[in-house]
């Protein structure tokens, strides 16, 4: 793999935790002493959160599908009705 | 579990759907909630229990249960906060409103993303939100090898973190 992609790969690791303490120490000191390093292990952590709020956004669209094919199929009625009546 | 394909997700999400939701949206409607409350609520813990249980061997027999005691945690925790909502309307009618609050703006740069960087967007999800391995990485996004499946999740990172670092030094009201 490309240098860069060794170093994200590594970063990856920092982040989710796939470093033993003492090759995370010397991470850590290897950021102090190199800021672009560091700052990509900033920007990796918002991509990853990005991440987290894409799949959370497209599952929230699938949950809603189900949840209209639930309350709209014909097939569903008595499914439907029986949920329905109970906020009545 | 096995919920690689959207198909075998779809079939997982409406089974648990039709078998909790009734015993959710009674449980509900007795404490004097309304069907958009019940459904709201059941929605976020579907979601919940998707991120911390689909995966998860040996909470698989008792999904049904995790997701019910899912549903009555929110509602229990939406109960007791509504009221302090309440009180919070209250000093906010009272001139206290937060001038400083801004809306949060990652929606903006999750919406740049889907449209300019889709493709590796559906593949970091595989990844980090659906959890796939690298051999279900490789057969569903058609690669040949585990290892050129995972180095093409490492050059979409790469390719992500540089348009998210770049459009938010772009415009700064990304970042909170």
């Amino acid at each position: 793999m490309r240098t860069s992609l060794n170093e994200i790969e590594q970063i990856e690791k920092y982040l989710l935790g796939g470093l033993k303490s003492e090759d995370r120490l010397l991470f850590q000191a290897e950021l102090l002493l190199n800021p672009q390093k560091a700052e990509n292990v900033y920007w990796q952590q918002k991509t990853y959160q990005l991440i987290q709020a894409y799949g959370r956004k497209q599952l929230k669209q699938e949950i809603e599908a189900v949840h209209q094919k639930l309350f709209t199929h014909p097939a569903r009625q008595n499914f439907r009705q029986k949920v329905l009546a109970l906020f009545k | 579990m096995q919920m690689t394909e959207y198909s075998t997700k779809e079939k997982v999400l409406t089974t648990l759907y039709e078998s909790v939701f009734p015993a959710a949206a009674k449980y509900i409607s007795r404490r004097g909630g309304t069907f958009e409350q019940a459904k709201d609520i059941f929605q976020d813990a579907l979601v919940i229990w998707y991120e911390r249980f689909s995966t998860d061997e040996k909470a698989v027999h008792s999904q049904k249960a995790y997701l019910f005691g899912i549903t009555k945690h929110l509602w229990y925790r939406k109960f007791a906060s509504e009221k302090e909502t309440a009180d919070f309307e209250l000093t906010e009618a009272a001139g206290f409103e937060d001038k400083t609050y801004e809306e949060p703006s990652a929606p903006k740069l999750l919406q740049l993303l889907e449209n300019a960087g889709r493709k590796c967007m559906q593949l970091l999800k595989a990844v980090y939100y659906d959890k796939l391995s690298m051999a279900e990485l490789a057969s569903g996004f058609g690669f040949r090898s585990e290892h050129s499946a995972a180095v093409q999740k490492y050059k979409c990172l790469e390719k992500v973190r540089e348009t998210v670092k770049e459009k938010s030094l772009c415009y700064e009201d990304f970042l909170e």
